[in-house]
């Protein structure tokens, strides 16, 4: 049995006056894909927001109830987000590289955070976080060019090189590949596979065969309330509750 | 009602719209043309000054100088009897009053026209040289061919006489049309033969610029806090709608707010680019900070939240992502609020830039006129002369926004990122 890496206690979340997660308990382990599923608006991507503290940016979002990772308080008022988001990394549905380089794409966050002293480190840096994010081969010789020039899929795959560029311990995936087509998710699937030996990595997804692909830990939301957790083999054949078991099998979602 | 009439009825009803459409693209297209022919039509003469040819005999008993004179003995010396003598030459005139009408032909600066050929070579003396001077106004538009000599004597600023020595003149190639450098190089002036827009160009100048340096750093600093900083509460939604207020506040209450503060509590000196910057600065200030706020709102979320998430701050994420992606759209919307600013007359008459200037400022606290308002100036002055300059000098302002506001355009369209 894995460590566990981030352990949310009684997480509540609320959007002004709605609220959008009750009572959140969940464990992630470490160096493990954890998959989150559920109909739209469930609380899945609210839910993997406040690992990073992407929620602080929405001014009306309030977070109540705990949230550590290897026993430090992620909700503490006084926390640095910055050292947060710099041991969290975050990859969005929709690939939003910077209109800038792939070089710079990739060196930006190493440079905020001193990682790279010399251009020498920032080429191994930005070298690593391709090989890593299998994007190396197709764009070692085009560095220079923007990053908004690749294809779909190259692109999601940048903003893995540029999640993993600052050396995070955990990396969130919300619906990665919802915006790629079949190849491109097959490659970013292959991807993560090959990143959960280092990482910690949460994957919200909207695809059933997705989650079974990728995941070794399911967690089902349904209307902000995790409603069944357990190791993904089970929950996909031998779910206990019935809603889950509706669910993935496409009787309602 | 069938199937096929309901089709006409909205294929008629697309015709409809597509003429009328036409039409009042037409209608406002006929307007421009009209205005820029009548602009160019009055004004272009402007560009050219009517001289009259003259030989000029450097003779050393009218003179109290010798060749090789220094700048300042030139400067100092008198030209006038020299000038006097050289020009009632030009025509064979019989008598005293003869030859004051024929010096009546030529400009009042036809003796500094003559010492300034002599700055230019002090070795003169002795010798004569042929030189273009600048002839009066009456002659100037009369060449031009905007004076009416077929007019009764009595109501022609020009005498029969004066007419008699203009055809000689004419006759003999005496007389002819050279680029104006006056119009660009000189202030302005009561002949309008000498009135220049040199004062106006270099007063517009200052203003502008001190608008830029004041109004720029302070509305995108105000436009990045308030866009990205500030918190959204009533506070901020009040300062927003007051933004908006103070664009559409007619730019006359501006003028009278700086009468007020700027000059009769802080006494800043009065008729100067200073305080017609401070004045236009104020007026363009709200002008920069909305499209300055819109081109930072039309930067999409997910750069910020990239930013964010490799662990950038808020501040580096707005500093080194969405504002460089905000700025082309920025500098548009500045340069367009400083065009406004050019073409503004109503602040800077109540501040006192309506006063006659003729030396051209040398810094932003001298008196100074402006582009818009010389034009004021001279289209009220009864002159002929000043009617095509009036036109000229719009045609210069014309030119200037639609320089800046073709630089706005091509900003915005070859470096703003388009989302999608």
């Amino acid at each position: 049995m894995s460590n566990i890496k981030i352990k949310s206690k009684n997480l509540n979340v609320y959007y002004g006056d709605k609220q959008a997660l009750f009572d959140v308990n969940l464990d992630l382990n470490e160096k493990e894909v954890t998959a989150l599923i559920g109909p739209s608006g469930c609380g899945k991507s609210t839910f993997i927001r406040c690992i990073n503290r992407m929620n602080d940016v929405i001014d009306i979002c309030k977070v109540t109830g705990n949230i550590e990772m290897d026993g430090m308080n992620i909700n503490d008022k006084d926390l640095d987000v910055v050292s947060l988001r710099e041991r969290v990394g975050m990859v969005f549905q929709k690939p939003n590289p910077f209109p800038k380089s792939i070089y710079d794409n990739i060196s930006y966050g190493p440079k905020i955070h001193g990682k790279g002293e010399t251009k020498s480190e920032l080429d191994q840096i930005v070298e690593n976080s391709l090989k890593k994010s299998a994007l190396w081969e197709e764009v070692k010789d085009r560095l220079d060019e923007p990053g908004t020039s690749l294809s779909g899929g190259q692109q999601q795959r940048l903003c893995i090189a540029r999640a993993i560029s600052v050396n995070p311990e955990v990396i969130l995936m919300d619906e990665p590949c919802s915006a790629l087509d079949p190849i491109a998710t097959a490659k970013i699937e292959e991807l993560i596979d090959e990143l959960k030996k280092t990482y910690t990595i949460v994957i919200v997804t909207h695809s059933m065969a997705q989650a079974v692909r990728v995941s070794q830990k399911t967690g089902f939301f349904h209307l902000g309330k995790l409603i069944e957790v357990g190791k993904t083999e089970k929950i996909f054949k031998n779910p206990d509750n019935k809603m889950t078991q509706d669910y993935i099998t496409g009787r309602f979602g | 009602m069938t199937k096929e009439e309901r089709l006409k009825k909205r294929h008629r009803a697309e015709k409809r719209f597509r003429f009328y459409g036409l039409t009042s693209i037409f209608v406002a297209l006929l307007f421009v043309v009209i205005l820029v022919q009548n602009i160019f039509s009055k004004g272009s003469s402007a560009f050219k000054k009517t001289v009259i040819t003259t030989e000029v005999f450097f003779d050393q008993e009218l003179l109290e100088i010798q060749n090789g004179a220094s700048q300042e003995e030139i400067m100092e010396a008198d030209f006038y009897d020299i000038m006097i003598e050289n020009l009632i030459k030009a025509y064979p005139a019989k008598d005293r009053d003869e030859e004051d009408e024929l010096l009546k032909l030529f400009s009042g600066d036809a003796e500094i026209e003559i010492k300034n050929a002599f700055l230019e070579d002090n070795n003169l003396i002795g010798k004569t040289i042929t030189l273009d001077l600048t002839a009066s106004d009456d002659i100037d538009q009369l060449h031009k061919g905007n004076y009416p000599r077929d007019l009764p004597e009595e109501r022609r600023r020009i005498s029969d006489f004066q007419l008699v020595i203009y055809d000689y003149f004419v006759e003999n190639k005496k007389i002819s049309k050279n680029f104006n450098n006056y119009f660009f190089n000189n202030g302005d002036s009561r002949d309008p033969e000498l009135a220049g827009i040199g004062g106006a160009l270099v007063g517009s100048f200052y203003s502008i610029l001190i608008c830029l340096l004041l109004a720029f750093p302070v509305a995108v600093l105000a436009s990045i806090y308030l866009e990205e900083f500030a918190p959204k509460n009533k506070i901020t939604d009040f300062i927003e709608i007051n933004i908006n207020n103070l664009a559409a506040v007619p730019s006359i209450v501006y003028g009278l707010l700086a009468l007020q503060i700027l000059l009769a509590t802080i006494q800043l000196p009065r008729s100067t680019p200073l305080v017609a910057g401070i004045t236009l600065a104020l007026m363009t200030l709200p002008r920069i900070i909305i499209p300055c706020r819109a081109s930072l709102k039309a930067v999409p979320p997910s750069i910020r939240e990239g930013a964010l998430a490799v662990g950038a701050s808020k501040f580096q994420s707005v500093f080194h992502h969405v504002v460089p992606l905000a700025l082309p759209g920025t500098l548009s919307g500045t340069i367009i609020g400083l065009a406004q600013a050019l073409g503004e007359t109503a602040p800077l008459i109540l501040i006192g830039m309506v006063a006659f200037v003729v030396d051209i400022p040398s810094s932003p606290v001298d008196p100074s006129s402006s582009l818009p308002v010389q034009v004021y100036l001279w289209s009220e002055s009864a002159e002929r002369g000043f009617v095509e300059k009036t036109s000229a000098t719009i045609m210069m302002l014309l030119s200037f926004l639609i320089v800046m506001n073709f630089i706005a355009v091509y900003l915005r369209q070859k470096f703003e990122k388009r989302w999608n």
